[in-house]
């Protein structure tokens, strides 16, 4: 009993983290249709990038954790700016593509300056875990629920009341009309790519609070675009809801089937079957927005 | 005041389709600009509001000013701001966002939050039906809410010269007649100068100041109102009249000449 609250509690919150950056990609798909493959490398860079600060700088954890965000936000236009701007108008696929390459181009970069293959951060959080009933929970867990769900409530209000947000969500709709008002569009993919950049980075700081950094940080990429596809491409609300569900099923799934089938893999390729059941059953996910079409 | 002088305007460098167009839309006036399909009516707005570029097209001779300045190599939010705004043709609607909102993307660029208040009130004041919806999905509202809506959003930029592209596409006549009511109470308690595309030439004629009409990518005639409408040609091949009280023979049409060679 104390072990599957154990590990609905770590599921949970692993999968906010999941949920975190999920939003990264929806912020992006929602404004400009880019569907970004590089969200789980911007997870490991931004980890090594707080390695670095945290660690091989030594600032203390207050001064290193803007920086972070900071950088990010300075990464996010990078991105926009030199390798997504020269290609607006071209078709969407060529974007895509481009991430792609970004993916692996950053891969490369973080192991030309950072030649290690894992390294721990200094821990931030309190360190006496918590007793739940009968399950012990290190603190890590809970603070990335807490840091999560205020996140994503700060976002949901962005983009419903802000004007940003507001145009944000238009430029999704309708580009061209979007224009038409007068809206620099540039302006608003530089700001969802800087959106991404800063989550995926606060994600893979809380990440890899809790498990160090390691090479594997990438894959949450990949479940956070499983996330993504559970809960709706477009659909903040679906990214937060999928990504526990996700975190539950890949936690409580492994934790257990490790007791019948030898095969410790088991856990990464769970995430995986969820998708491919989606698909088949709900095409746009559990929230996603149906396309509307007047006829 | 907005002078195209000589215009031409290619797309892909090589589709010519506007060979030399000039024309003037004065401060606080209503201009129409007439012409069947394929004239090259709504590549000259956006020539205007610069979304040609978008579209792979360019102005490659003649000039664009406004209020002086020549604006043919801006691009378009600069164009926005400067105060063009142009109204898509097709009700291009933010599908997903509600009307309110819709409304308000197109006061962007104003910083005045008290000012885009009182706006959203006149809009909601020129088409109280808007009001009634504005927590609906825009999306999900019929087509004469949705051209009111981009109307609206238009109107909500505060624009000196709104460009509206064939706002009666698709409308039943009793809701075109509202529209351009609408339209012209607008431009006069406004002061806002309309540039108006519209194929309907009745009753774009009803509220413009001046209209040119244009043909195969030029412009062929111009003048007020008053005189378009009295023009023999714009009655016969825009308004489908012929001469009053004179019986029209079949015989002697010959419909295969009857297209009229402006120049």
């Amino acid at each position: 009993m104390s072990m599957l609250v154990q590990f609905v509690i770590t599921g949970l919150a692993i999968g906010m983290i999941y949920s975190l950056i999920a939003l990264g990609f929806v912020v992006v798909w929602k404004s400009s249709g880019v569907a970004n493959l590089s969200l789980g490398q911007l997870v490991l860079l931004s980890s090594w990038f707080t390695y670095s600060m945290l660690v091989q700088a030594g600032l203390p954890f207050y001064l290193g954790i803007p920086l972070v965000v900071i950088f990010a936000i300075i990464l996010g236009w990078i991105i926009e700016r030199i390798i997504l701007r020269p290609l607006i108008a071209q078709p969407i696929l060529s974007l895509i593509t481009v991430t792609l390459g970004l993916a692996y181009f950053i891969e490369g970069i973080v192991v030309i300056i950072w030649p290690l293959s894992q390294a721990y951060l200094p821990r931030f959080f309190p360190t006496e875990p918590i007793h739940i009933g009968s399950a012990v929970v290190t603190q890590e867990y809970l603070w990335a629920a807490v840091i999560s769900l205020v996140l994503f409530i700060l976002l949901s209000l962005y983009f419903r009341y802000n004007r940003m947000g507001i145009a944000m969500r238009a430029t999704a709709d309708d580009q061209k009309a979007v224009q038409a008002c007068g809206i620099p569009v540039t302006k608003i993919f530089s700001r969802s790519w800087m959106f991404a950049c800063v989550l995926s980075a606060i994600g893979g700081i809380l990440m890899s609070s809790i498990g160090g950094i390691r090479p594997g940080l990438v894959e949450t990429g990949l479940l956070a675009f499983s996330v993504v596809i559970l809960g709706g491409l477009d659909s903040f609300v679906g990214a937060m809801i999928a990504g526990p569900i996700i975190g539950l099923v890949e936690t409580v799934g492994s934790g257990y089937l490790a007791n019948f089938i030898k095969w410790p893999e088991i856990r990464t390729v769970i995430p995986f079957i969820i998708i491919v059941i989606v698909m088949c059953i709900k095409p746009y996910g559990l929230f996603g927005e149906n396309r509307i079409e007047r006829i | 005041m907005l002078k195209l002088n000589n215009i031409e305007v290619a797309y892909l460098n090589v589709i010519r389709v506007l060979h030399g167009v000039s024309l003037k839309v004065d401060d606080g006036s209503i201009v129409a600009l007439l012409g069947a399909n394929g004239a090259g009516k709504s590549t000259t707005l956006k020539a205007i509001s610069g979304l040609l570029k978008t579209e792979d097209g360019e102005v490659t001779d003649g000039s664009i000013e406004w209020e002086g300045k020549r604006i043919d190599k801006k691009n378009a939010e600069e164009i926005g701001k400067s105060g063009i705004i142009q109204a898509l043709e097709g009700r291009h609607v933010f599908g997903h966002l509600n009307a309110e909102e819709n409304l308000l993307v197109g006061a962007f660029n104003r910083k005045d939050s008290n000012a885009i208040k009182q706006d959203l009130e006149m809009v909601y004041s020129y088409f109280p039906r808007l009001k009634d919806l504005r927590r609906n999905i825009a999306g999900y509202l019929s087509g004469g809410e949705q051209q009111m809506l981009v109307i609206g959003r238009a109107m909500m930029a505060k624009p000196k010269l709104m460009m509206l592209d064939e706002p009666s596409l698709g409308l039943a006549p009793l809701l075109v007649e509202e529209i351009y009511d609408i339209i012209k109470r607008f431009n006069t308690e406004s002061k806002t100068s309309v540039l108006l595309v519209e194929q309907n030439v009745r009753v774009a004629l009803s509220i413009a100041h001046y209209g040119y009409v244009m043909e195969n990518g030029r412009i062929v005639l111009d003048g007020t109102a008053e005189f378009l409408k009295n023009n023999e040609d714009v009655k016969e091949f825009y308004m489908g009249l012929s001469t009053v009280g004179t019986k029209k023979s079949y015989r002697e049409v010959k419909h295969y000449k009857r297209r009229k060679r402006w120049l």
